[in-house]
């Protein structure tokens, strides 16, 4: 292991704890766009160099932003949030956690991987033929999904009635929380 | 290979972090930290196994914008009905 690789997993380990321990939500979700710019570099280096620039633009440009916008708009009041009142479950639920690490680790331990596969360097020319090829029923199911999502998030954030259906006070109510 | 141990202690911060954090939008945070957690192993079994595992998490980051979308919807509507994300507080469904 090069000490650059050593470097960039104890800083994606060290942004990850920050995700979970920071009481901000929002320094939390500063801390998650550190750990997946990280992340990003880290597929360059794995040879997943189109993986790598999706992750850029999709999760630290645009999930991680939406994250963003929903704290600012709903805790911009609130300053302080993700305080846990029930800190007695905290050991619980480190020692389940530890659980799952050393089941995943135990059943990496002793395998031994060779990183003899042509990759291509990952590039969008080696992909496409992949899922355009086996994998286009998944790309059109990806594609289904995305679009239902899109229809059900729209349909979530609309008012119980219309705008116009309402009185001027309940109006003036449903715009002070919607903001 | 110490990338599959890294998304391994990933993985399992995720997990504490749905555990232990309060308010649905952290809750949200340490799933899409399990998500690239698993991401980060495809990525390293694509290495020793072939394109197919890149593939894969492409499509893992395609619903996971999917997931996020309908999850903070969701967060959006609850919060204008009860004025809190907490998920100690919305553990009925009753309106």
């Amino acid at each position: 292991m090069s000490p650059w690789e050593a470097f960039a997993l104890l800083l994606i380990l060290f942004t990850g704890v920050l995700v979970v321990t920071l009481k901000n939500a929002i320094h939390a979700a500063l801390a998650l766009i550190g750990n997946f710019l990280i992340l990003a570099g880290i597929y360059v280096a794995l040879e997943a160099r189109f993986l790598g620039f999706i992750q850029i633009i999709v999760y630290a440009g645009a999930i991680v932003v939406l994250f963003l916008f929903v704290i600012m708009l709903l805790y911009a009041a609130q300053g302080e949030v993700g305080f846990d009142p029930l800190v007695r479950s905290r050991p619980l639920a480190a020692l389940l956690a530890l659980g799952v690490a050393l089941t995943l680790l135990s059943g990496l331990w002793g395998l031994n991987l060779a990183f003899t596969q042509d990759l291509r360097g990952g590039l969008p020319q080696a992909l496409g033929p992949l899922l355009y090829g086996d994998w286009l029923f998944v790309l059109l199911a990806v594609g289904f999904l995305l679009m239902a999502a899109t229809v059900v998030a729209v349909a979530l954030v609309q008012p119980a009635r219309p705008l116009d259906a309402l009185s001027p006070e309940e109006r003036k109510e449903e715009k002070e929380v919607v903001r | 290979m110490s990338y599959l141990f890294a998304s391994a202690l990933l993985f399992a911060l995720g997990v504490y972090g749905v555990l232990t954090r309060r308010t649905a939008i952290l809750v949200f945070l340490s799933i899409e930290l399990m998500l690239n957690a698993a991401n980060l192993s495809l990525v390293g079994f694509a290495r020793a196994f072939g394109l197919e595992g890149q593939v894969a998490a492409l499509m893992v980051i395609a619903i996971a914008a999917a997931e996020v979308a309908v999850g903070l919807g969701l967060i959006v509507a609850i919060f204008r009905h009860r004025e809190s994300t907490a998920v100690d507080d919305l553990s009925e469904l009753r309106g």
